[in-house]
């Protein structure tokens, strides 16, 4: 078959895939010849008009340098968990926990891949595939033909440590493409765990199976290196009876685009997708753009989109988010919230949240606001003697407690709200 | 150059088409055809039918070349395709672009003078053409004053103007209301001044082939510090076969003024759809305010969805004074295809814009249709209140643009929009875009989608209602806050529409 | 008036009977009054004699004056004379109660072949009705039932009442939620329509309402059916020992 990708100089190009297995081989070929069709996102693409794609399809990354914590602990440190290590998109196994766990199967892609059958053949490329419609994500193509690593985990049982993937950033001019596959079988659970900088530019697709009855929960912090540009996607499937709860907390990042495609394809299924963010533009660029498709295929499903975005000094913040009811989805109880506190008169929201209905017997609705911080709520802790810059932390801490409330363990919940107080307080000086 | 020469008269429909095409009508009340001998431009657009259409309408030469600005750019343009309608692909030379009774030949000198068919068709139509009160209804009665309310009326046939009443006594308050094809002759200054200057020539595929093709409409200036003494009204027809009615409308609120318009729409049952694009530009000046209104009740096209007009409308207002003010309502209950967004540009500080919508689409009907608030001066203000409804197999997009501009300090916006779906054949959709530039501005946005809610279906049942009513009823209800927003012989109509466009929607 | 025949009921969406076979009859002019403890069935009757969905009538029929009910849809059998008032009335917002009434009363003389009411005549009608049951101008202009108290609901379902004037009212637990002030105006305006042709089937849980509602005859409804009929001293007993002992008594 062939293959040829037309990219115009100085893109990025579907050309020399990494070398793999035959079922491997075969998604990567069939990838590339998609993106061959598609082409690469342009301005002129609907839901590329608030986000410009430029320097994520440039042939080369811009560099980005190494963000220094200060010796400050990770994330989700004192969390029990089960660590896979990649340093600027490479496996680190001397880094990493063994490769095994209670009622799991874990692989590296790269090995994966390489063999000639596997499980990952029925998900890999094919969850993303199916993600391309109601809108097209080339750079998800891209991924599925180009990705050097990732995970392949299989849950058959309700492992008691979540598993966490922990992404480093050493080179400046690291260009890292990851792809994982997870595969919840029927009446499994896994907590997925994700944090790290990752690389100068970071290309990433989950694809995730929740089968019947199984449960995935996500939790993702995504920061505080200033120069990043990550483009992420994840495709999940949710059967009958499963839950789906994905939450992502971004503080800085020059370009963050988390997109999210779920398809619900059984009754009575859950799918719920958080973020909180925090842009601060001084110290450079802030552009967050979350993009959300959810599609419900079959009866008396649940789905929520809460997204929260506090943003300054130049930050910018985009919300695309969709809830696509078909014919035959009854019952269905969508809602979706976009809301964004603009600190100052620089920062700007952009906001699109679609509703698109054919089924009648639905509860669907959306709401979105954005302002400034509310001035009464301020006062009012003001004349209680709390000085401005604490009180509007509060208010910005209690705006994001919404999405916050998404995450389903305490423990983690209790994390991520002190991460961002953290943040703000850092700010404050 | 195509000449008069070459304008060929068609002969009436038969009789017998008539009266098979009136026993098809059905819910649909206008669907009748009026039977007149007309004249036609020839079919297609070209050049030389726009040199035409400026010289039957005895156009100074500037018109004539604006026209034909707009024309050599309509070529370049491609039809847009991003809204949430599947049509077949228009003709756009299959059409004729000029049709005109042949008593207009002459154009009337006063109203006695026109053909009495067209002045039946009016009184048919339940409009006014003579110059009498309205008589109050009877809901609201007592809101009313004792000896009715005047309203004047511009009644425009296919591709004309057929009179326009009460002219005398509006000039006495200093206000012009007349066509624009008078106005164009009359007032060249106002009109040089103001056509295109909210709708460029070039703003978008529809209204640049109006802004070559168009043939008449409404023209409206009011003086500085004037009320306007009645609401005004036009109100369109379109009665020729394969004709699309192109009109152009421009109303100018000088500093301080007021005016309520409104504007009805009905046509002929027909198997064949019908093109109407309308372009609608309104110039508010400081601390005017207008009101616009619109029942659109287009030949929806019939149960199978053969038929209908596809309306395509181009409507803006531009509050370019300070505390300028504009409201749209507007109540889309025809037409097959509804393409339409009446904006309101609020470039005057502490202008405020509001739109309130009622759309409704039963059997094969398609709107995509909403609004857009560019907020440019600061303390502006806008309020989106939109219905939707959607039975049998219909598809109903609410699609809006809210933006606040880095200047609009201290602006505000508060957007309503639900959707109503009645039955699983249907389609509800929502695509508002929000852009905020400037943190001391506020927006909210409100969607909902649901369906008739059951238990107030059974408690209106059980009080003797079928379940016709019943849904009449609730709808009624869901929109009210929109029909509140009409003036109130345009609400009492509205209302009765609402129930007759949901016919055969249940059971 | 109204006959009930070994009426069994159960959920259209599930497999649970709620009515057991229910044997009733309500003579002309007559109130009888159905009691029981919760979830024996009292509302489901009503339910179901009114038409509403959700329910799958297994065995056995029910007539109003000799006609079929359960054949028709809720607004024919509203115009063959069956009213229920609601024990939760609904909420319709946007829809003014005037609109509501008037519709309802023309659509009903529509539907029994009379002319329709004009605009004036029935303002004056509903007027007079509205004064005897202390319901304000207000009240008739605001949306149906929308920010109503407990109070004025119920006023407002007998004000409906006495509009279409029917033949035969069931009361679903028009006590629930009432004060003592306001049970007194509801059961006056019920028994301001008593009459000869007009027949009631007051539901309620507790005696009191039957202090002002005199019944004629009282029914003990149990797990869906009716266990104990006999006369007004029956709610007394009720009120007096509680349902445990008559029940107590029919299993034995």
């Amino acid at each position: 078959m062939s293959t040829a990708v037309k990219t115009q100089a100085g893109q990025i190009s579907a050309d020399a895939r990494p070398a793999s297995g035959a079922w491997a081989a075969e998604a990567r070929t069939d990838a590339a010849s998609r993106l061959a069709a598609m082409g690469l996102p342009t301005r002129r693409d609907e839901y590329w008009k608030w986000t410009r794609p430029d320097s994520l399809i440039s042939a080369a990354p811009a560099t980005a340098e190494v963000f220094d914590n200060q010796g400050e602990p990770l994330v989700f440190h004192e969390i029990d968990r089960l660590k896979l290590v990649f340093v600027d998109g490479v496996f680190d196994a001397d880094a990493s926990d063994d490769l095994e766990g209670e009622g799991l199967e874990i692989e590296r892609l790269s090995t994966a891949s390489e063999k000639d059958i596997h499980w990952a053949k029925d998900l890999y490329g094919v969850l993303e595939t199916a993600g391309q419609t109601p809108v097209q994500s080339p750079l998800a193509v891209y991924n599925s033909a180009m990705a050097t690593d990732g995970v392949v985990v299989r849950v058959t049982g309700k492992p008691t440590r979540p598993v966490s993937l922990i992404y480093r950033h050493e080179d400046s001019a690291s260009d890292v493409i990851l792809h994982h596959v997870i595969k919840v079988e029927e009446g499994a659970t896994l907590t997925l765990l994700e944090n790290g900088a990752a690389a100068a530019r970071f290309n990433q697709v989950t694809e995730v199976d929740v089968a019947k009855g199984a449960e995935f929960h996500h939790v993702r912090a995504q920061g505080r290196d200033h120069d990043r540009q990550a483009i992420t996607h994840i495709f999940a499937r949710v059967d009958a009876e499963a839950t789906f709860k994905s939450f992502t907390m971004t503080v800085n990042g020059k370009l963050t685009r988390n997109e999210c495609v779920i398809d619900i394809i059984g009754d009575d299924a859950v799918a719920h997708i958080a973020g909180a963010a925090l842009g601060d533009g001084a110290e450079n660029e802030f552009h967050h753009d979350d993009t959300v498709f959810i599609t419900h295929d079959a009866v008396a499903c649940e789905s929520r989109q809460v997204f929260k975005k506090v943003l300054k000094n130049g930050a910018k913040g985009v919300f695309q988010g969709k809830i696509l009811v078909k014919p035959d989805a009854q019952k269905t109880d969508g809602y979706q919230k976009s809301q964004s506190l603009l600190l100052d008169d620089d920062a700007s929201f952009q906001a699109k949240p679609e509703l698109e209905i054919y089924a009648d017997d639905v509860i669907c609705s959306h709401g979105s606001t954005t302002g400034a911080i509310d001035e009464e709520a301020l006062f009012y802790l003001r004349s209680r003697g709390v000085p401005t810059p604490i009180a509007t932390d509060l208010l910005v801490l209690a705006f994001l407690a919404d999405a916050i409330e998404e995450i389903e363990d305490e423990d983690i919940a209790a994390e991520v709200t002190g991460r961002l107080d953290a943040w703000l307080t850092r700010r404050r000086g | 150059m195509a000449g008069v020469d070459e304008l060929i008269a068609k002969e009436g429909v038969e009789e017998e088409t008539v009266e098979a095409v009136k026993s098809l009508a059905g819910a649909y009340k206008y669907g009748w055809e009026t039977e007149i001998e007309m004249e036609y431009a020839p079919k297609g657009v070209n050049p030389d039918i726009v040199r035409l259409i400026s010289e039957k309408n005895d156009e100074p030469e500037w018109m004539t070349e604006w026209r034909l600005e707009a024309f050599a750019r309509w070529e370049k343009l491609e039809e847009p395709s991003w809204a949430l309608l599947n049509y077949p692909e228009i003709d756009f030379q299959d059409q004729y672009y000029y049709a005109r009774p042949k008593s207009m030949e002459e154009k009337p000198k006063s109203l006695d003078e026109v053909d009495p068919k067209l002045l039946a068709t009016y009184e048919k139509l339940g409009i006014p053409l003579k110059e009498q009160m309205i008589l109050a209804g009877v809901e609201g009665a007592e809101d009313m004053p004792a000896e009715g309310r005047k309203v004047a009326v511009d009644a425009v046939f296919d591709s004309v103007s057929v009179g326009t009443t009460f002219q005398a006594e509006l000039k006495k308050a200093g206000v012009i209301f007349c066509s624009i094809s008078e106005a164009i002759k009359e007032h060249p200054e106002l009109v040089k001044k103001y056509l295109g200057s909210v709708v460029p020539v070039s703003d978008n595929y529809y209204a640049t082939l109006n802004s070559a093709v168009f043939s008449d409409g409404s023209f409206v200036y009011i003086p500085p510090n004037t009320r306007c003494p009645m609401e005004l009204s036009t109100y369109f027809r379109i009665n020729a076969e394969n004709t699309g009615q192109f009109e152009r409308t421009l109303i100018i609120a000088d500093k301080g003024s007021y005016v309520s318009y409104l504007e009805g729409c009905t046509a002929p049952q027909r198997d064949t759809a019908q093109l109407h694009a309308a372009v609608v530009e309104i110039i508010i000046e400081e601390d005017a305010e207008v009101k616009y209104s619109t029942v659109q009740n287009w030949f929806p096209g019939d149960e199978e969805g053969k038929g209908g007009i596809y309306n395509f409308v181009t409507k803006r207002a531009d509050c370019r004074g300070d505390r300028s003010k504009v409201m749209w309502t507007q109540v889309e209950t025809g037409s097959a295809v509804t393409w339409k967004y009446p904006s309101c540009i609020l470039r005057g500080a502490e202008s405020q814009g509001e739109f309130y919508s009622i759309a409704i689409t039963n059997n094969y009907q398609q709107a995509d249709t909403g609004t857009k608030m560019v907020h440019l001066g600061r303390d502006t203000k806008s309020r989106i209140v939109s219905k939707g409804i959607s039975a049998g197999k219909a598809q109903n997009t609410y699609r809006g643009l809210v933006s606040m501009h880095p200047k609009a300090k201290n602006s505000r916006n508060y957007t309503q929009c639900d959707s109503l779906l009645i039955g699983d054949k249907c389609g509800a959709h929502t695509v508002p875009y929000i852009e905020v530039k400037n943190n001391s501005s506020r927006v909210e946005h409100e969607a909902t989608t649901s369906k008739v809610d059951e238990e107030q279906m059974f408690y209106c049942r059980q009080r003797g209602m079928d379940e016709e009513e019943a849904v009449a009823l609730i709808v009624n209800g869901f929109a009210k806050e929109v029909l509140q927003a009409l003036p109130m012989e345009f609400a009492m109509e509205a209302q009765q529409l609402v129930a007759i466009s949901l016919e055969g929607s249940v059971g | 008036m109204l006959k009930i025949n070994n009426l069994h009921v159960k959920l259209e969406e599930e497999d649970k009977r709620i009515l057991k076979g229910v044997d009733l009859e309500v003579p002309a002019g007559k109130v009888h009054a159905i009691m029981g403890p919760n979830g024996s069935g009292k509302s489901t009757l009503s339910y179901v004699l009114s038409g509403r969905d959700g329910y799958e009538v297994t065995e056995g029929d029910a007539t109003l004056d000799g006609e079929e009910l359960l054949d028709m849809e809720p607004e024919e059998r509203a115009a063959a004379g069956l009213f229920l008032a609601f024990q939760y009335p609904v909420e319709i917002p946007g829809v003014g109660n005037m609109t509501f009434l008037r519709t309802a009363v023309n659509a009903q003389r529509k539907a029994r072949g009379e002319e329709e009411m004009s605009a004036a005549d029935f303002l004056k009608f509903v007027r007079a009705k509205a004064k005897d049951l202390k319901i304000d101008a207000d009240m008739l202009k605001r949306p149906v039932n929308v920010g109503f108290s407990g109070g004025e609901k119920k006023r407002n379902e007998i004000l409906q009442m006495a509009m279409l004037e029917p033949k035969m009212c069931i009361l679903d637990e028009t006590d629930s939620g009432l004060d003592v002030d306001a049970m007194k105006l509801v059961s006056e305006g019920v028994n301001a329509l008593r009459d000869e042709g007009r027949s009631f089937l007051v539901i309620t849980h507790y005696q009191r309402l039957l202090d002002h509602i005199k019944p004629d005859v009282v029914h003990i409804m149990a797990a869906g059916r009716i266990v104990k009929s006999g006369g007004p001293e029956l709610a007394l007993e009720v009120e007096n020992n509680g349902y445990a002992d008559i029940l107590a008594e029919i299993d034995a």
